[in-house]
């Protein structure tokens, strides 16, 4: 090194003996520039313009970005940066109105899967499938499905609700199979299945619709769907809290901080009492068909059944295909509120409607009419149920024996005008404003009905039919419930009310006088005291009730226009079988309306299970005489 | 070795270019750190850079051994060498992101266009310092004719940007020794022509695609345009004072592009703000003063122009990367000198410093 400057300080004697290299004899010699060198004036200011450019540009721009929009950037920085996560509340219970709970929360135990930390898929699945029973293919599915949805350090849901004893099994093995996991989430519990079902409906997931309607929802919340859990909705739904999440790039989670906690939904107490629920559904013993029971002074509902139901666990969970096709084309309609939903002729349960009529209209309770058997109209004959007839029968006797001809000839003279404006003013044809989603009207007939509905004019015969709750009425049981209350608690058309703090709510009033209210009541009484009631009769209570037989001549499906196929004719054409009573013990007041469908006589089969339900009510019969109410 | 030859080195750009050296290992360690859900993680990014400083302090001493005036004699040789690399990259080079740029050498890749950028500032030096007089017709089509050749074996890499580098170098070179009037006039005519010209044949899709990017960064918001944006909002985020060391949360949580490398003065600002970019873009300037200096100090005309090269391979590096980075210019891969994580870019550039350090102190080694 040294040699080597002392060359360059010297550079005449570039090429030394010792270097005969000839490269580096050229790399040593220094080319001497003979001039004394100023460096162009020019060009060093140009060099000093241009740091001083680039100066003023750069910072000029900083001060731009950095100080004037700062904020704004600040802004989109945190944005970028948080994302909002959901923290669900909890859902409010409901409860029967003596505290016994009938929807609560539980959990749900899944099994899921993140991708990114599961070393071989294909074993992974394939375990869960030796797990679960599920068949592989069908997890390598829900794979497929699900894996474009979610980013890879986020769940795949495999399996949804596993059982205490799979549980137990897979968290013992669990720790094998990296990259699952157990999820828990809450999920709405309701004890009680088929027998509470149609009442409380259920929840499910939030569906697209639901979300455009309500801005708060988002999907994967648990909404009402059916019953009183859509009714409630507001009330039962908490608040959701908010977690701050701060995330990378990819999404992922960083670490979060409570910004809002959640707030639990409020809880509601039913009207109904549970144990009268399940002994109406036993006294029904799985027929088709539904039961209304009804505090006639404050128009709560104390059991509302209708059967058969379905278990509505099963769509808090989310329905399976099978068992919901299962249910929807099931023969029975058991997804059918018949309380509400389902329309049926009256057939003599109308009588009480028609007598309260004849009074209003000034037709003398003493007033007889001869009742043959049969009237004849034209070329028609209309037959009374009793072959053989009546006799000489009044008002009351045309209730408590249901004679048919008595109610021919009387409405004969009041015209279906009439009949229909009675009718509507006794709340029928028109919703109760009972709180379950989709109640129907039912249908009260009327010359205008007729002429839109088939282009043809009233004739009279079906006044007629009209009469004895034939032909085109349609009611559901709950209007009729409502009615018979009307005609204990003084003449008002209640709201039926479901939950006990709800106020009572009048929502007409009936156009009866209190002695033709009186009238009907007691012709109940004796109906059930001696006449084709007296099935419900008991010694230690008063009772009133009158049956129906209500002939299906025109088979009317609610649930879609199905047509049955001919093995069913048979159950299908017998008759509905009514009962409508009430009855008073110490005080206590109830009204029990049983309808079964295709039950055959309202005497016969409707008849026990109302005795069953005020069995109940009242306590095993003694024989202690009641003292009467009236 | 002279001892004497110490007093006259230029200390203060030596000074300057180890504290940004070191600013940008500093920034490199929160660059390559990203916050994890378990805490925090490093990729060794500032680690590896500490460990380029050394070699590049090495390729410094190496530099600054002999004198520069020797360098005129490897003009030649070293463009030689420079061509024969370019022209192997098409057979054997390494395709990285669709570009064949690289050459393996087993332990390490090389860029033969870096080794073609040294080689060309020695031979337009070289070239230049042969006359004092501005530059007429012959000379300035020497210089060119030089450069082409390199320049379009770049270009067929494909590498927009070396190029453009090169010739910037190149016009800058020429533009502080002088050229005639009249051959000024008739560059500045030819520019737009050649702007055209490289607009529709020059460039390929991509790049064309990244200057309309620049231009409206909006319309490609997850694409091109995402750089450009995140690079905003971290820059603009930082506000007045930054965002505090390792706090960027645009570089943290990786929402920031190329962070350690081309976009690492992005991080720098989120964190340190307007206050700290004041700050690194003067020293910067003070550290173009030093060289400038030099070449101003330099008592012959082939070290002073050797000086200017260096000093114009920094400055557009500087310019075009910060501008790049806050949204001035088009993305164009151009590293920042000592803030940008890099290997051969450190040595380089350690190397090049070495240089100038070299011609400051053999100033007064001139007898007549």
């Amino acid at each position: 090194m040294k040699l080597l400057n002392k060359k360059t300080d010297t550079p005449e004697l570039g090429a030394t003996p010792s270097h005969r290299n000839r490269l580096f004899r050229a790399w040593l010699k220094i080319q001497m520039e003979d001039e004394r060198y100023h460096p162009p004036r020019n060009g060093l200011i140009l060099l000093q313009i241009f740091i001083g450019v680039m100066f003023f540009v750069l910072v000029t721009r900083l001060w731009y970005l950095q100080i004037q929009r700062g904020e704004d950037f600040a802004r989109l920085s945190l944005e970028n940066s948080l994302r909002q996560e959901r923290i669900f509340a909890p859902r409010g219970r409901i409860m029967d109105n003596a505290g016994e709970i009938i929807a609560d929360n539980g959990t749900a135990f899944g099994l899921s899967l993140v991708r990114e930390d599961c070393r071989d898929i294909s074993a992974t699945l394939t375990q869960i499938s030796v797990w679960s029973g599920i068949p592989l293919s069908q997890l390598w599915e829900i794979y497929q499905q699900e894996r474009f949805k979610v980013k890879s350090f986020e769940r795949i849901r495999l399996l949804k609700d596993i059982n205490r004893e799979l549980l137990a099994r897979i968290e013992s093995e669990i720790y094998a199979w990296p990259g699952l996991e157990i999820e828990v989430r809450t999920k709405r519990n309701y004890p009680e299945k088929d027998i509470l079902a149609h009442v409380l409906g259920y929840v499910a997931e939030v569906n697209e619709k639901e979300m455009e309607d309500d801005q708060t929802l988002a999907a994967g919340d648990l909404v009402g769907k059916a019953g009183l859990e859509l009714e409630l909705e507001k009330k039962l739904r908490g608040q959701k809290g908010l977690y701050n999440v701060e995330v990378d790039v990819h999404g992922r989670s960083l670490g979060k901080n409570l910004k809002k906690e959640p707030r639990s939904g409020h809880e509601v107490q039913l009207s109904l009492d549970l144990s009268l629920q399940r002994a109406a559904w036993e006294a029904l013993g799985g027929e088709a068909g539904c039961v209304v029971v009804m505090e006639p002074d404050s128009g709560k509902l104390r059991a509302l059944v209708t059967s058969p139901a379905y278990d509505n666990n099963l769509f808090a969970t989310g329905i399976s295909k099978r068992d919901w096709e299962a249910l929807r084309t099931s023969n029975r309609f058991p997804l059918q509120n018949r309380v509400i939903q389902s329309t049926y002729p009256p057939g003599s349960v109308w009588k009480l409607i028609m007598a309260g009529l004849f009074l209003e209209q000034g037709i003398s309770p003493k007033e007889s009419v001869f009742c043959s058997g049969e009237v004849k109209l034209g070329n028609q004959i209309f037959r009374c149920w009793k072959r053989g007839g009546h006799g000489s029968v009044n008002l009351e006797r045309s209730l408590v024996e249901s004679c048919d001809v008595y109610y021919y000839l009387m409405a004969e003279k009041m015209g279906i005008d009439k009949i229909e404006a009675f009718a509507k003013a006794c709340g029928f044809g028109r919703e109760t404003g009972i709180n379950l989603p989709h109640e129907r009207t039912g249908l009260v007939p009327s010359k205008t009905w007729k002429r839109s509905r088939f282009g043809q004019p009233w004739v009279r015969g079906e006044t007629y039919n009209i009469a004895i709750g034939q032909g085109y009425t349609l009611v559901t049981p709950v209007q009729i419930a409502v009615y018979v209350s009307a005609l204990l608690n003084g003449g008002d058309l209640l709201k039926p009310l479901l939950t006990e703090d709800e106020t009572r709510t009048v929502t007409g009033r009936l156009p009866l006088s209190v002695k033709s209210r009186e009238f009907i009541v007691a012709a109940m009484r004796k109906t059930a005291a001696g006449g084709t009631a007296r099935v419900v009769a008991r010694k230690d209570a008063d009772m009133g009730g009158k049956t129906g037989t209500a002939q299906v001549v025109k088979l009317k499906m609610a649930a879609g226009d199905r047509r049955l196929s001919s093995s069913e004719m048979e159950y299908a054409q017998r008759d509905h079988a009514w009962v409508a009573t009430w009855g008073m013990k110490q005080g206590k007041r109830c009204v029990v309306v049983v309808m079964v469908e295709h039950g055959g006589g309202g005497s016969s089969v409707a008849g026990p299970v109302a005795k069953k339900i005020y069995d109940h009510i009242f306590g095993p019969e003694t024989a202690t005489v009641a003292a009467t109410a009236q | 070795m002279d001892t004497r030859l110490f007093g006259y080195i230029n200390w203060s750009l030596l000074a300057l270019m180890i504290l940004l050296y070191l600013m940008g290992v500093v920034n490199l360690y929160s660059a390559s750190s990203t916050r994890l859900d378990s805490g925090m993680t490093f990729s060794g990014f500032y680690q590896r850079q500490l460990v380029w400083g050394i070699f590049g302090l090495c390729g410094m001493a190496a530099a600054m051994s002999f004198d520069y005036r020797r360098l005129r004699n490897l003009a030649w040789p070293l463009f030689i060498v420079a061509i024969v690399l370019l022209a192997l990259v098409p057979m054997t080079g390494k395709t990285v992101y669709g570009a064949k740029r690289w050459l393996s050498l087993g332990f390490m890749n090389i860029q033969p266009s870096e080794v073609a950028k040294l080689a060309v500032v020695l031979i337009t030096a070289r070239i230049l310092a042969r006359g004092k007089n501005p530059l007429g017709w012959k000379d300035f089509f020497n210089v060119i004719v030089v450069a082409i050749l390199p320049c379009s074996l770049i270009i067929l890499q494909p590498d927009l940007g070396t190029t453009l580098m090169i010739l910037l170098i190149l016009a800058g070179m020429i533009l502080f020794h002088g050229l005639r009037g009249y051959v000024f006039k008739t560059c500045l005519l030819l520019a737009p022509c050649a702007a055209a010209f490289m607009w529709f044949v020059g460039m390929h899709d991509y790049q064309r695609q990244r200057i309309l990017t620049f231009l409206n960064p909006v319309n490609d918001r997850r694409g091109a345009g995402y750089h450009i944006i995140q690079s905003h909002i971290a820059v603009g985020s930082g506000q007045l004072w930054g965002k505090g060391f390792m706090e960027g949360s645009q570089s943290q949580l990786r929402f920031l592009p190329e962070r350690h490398s081309d976009f690492a003065v992005a991080v720098f600002g989120e964190e340190w703000g307007f206050v700290g970019c004041l700050v690194l873009i003067s020293l910067f300037c003070l550290f173009l003063l030093a060289i400038f200096s030099t070449a101003s100090l330099a008592k012959d005309r082939f070290g002073s122009l050797l000086v200017v090269g260096v000093f114009f391979y920094f400055f557009w590096q500087i310019f075009i990367n910060i501008s790049m980075v806050i949204g001035l210019m088009p993305v164009v891969g151009i590293p920042l000198p000592f803030i940008s994580y890099g290997g051969s870019a450190t040595i380089v550039n350690f190397t090049l410093i070495g240089i100038v350090l070299n011609v400051s102190m053999r100033r007064f080694m001139f007898k007549g």
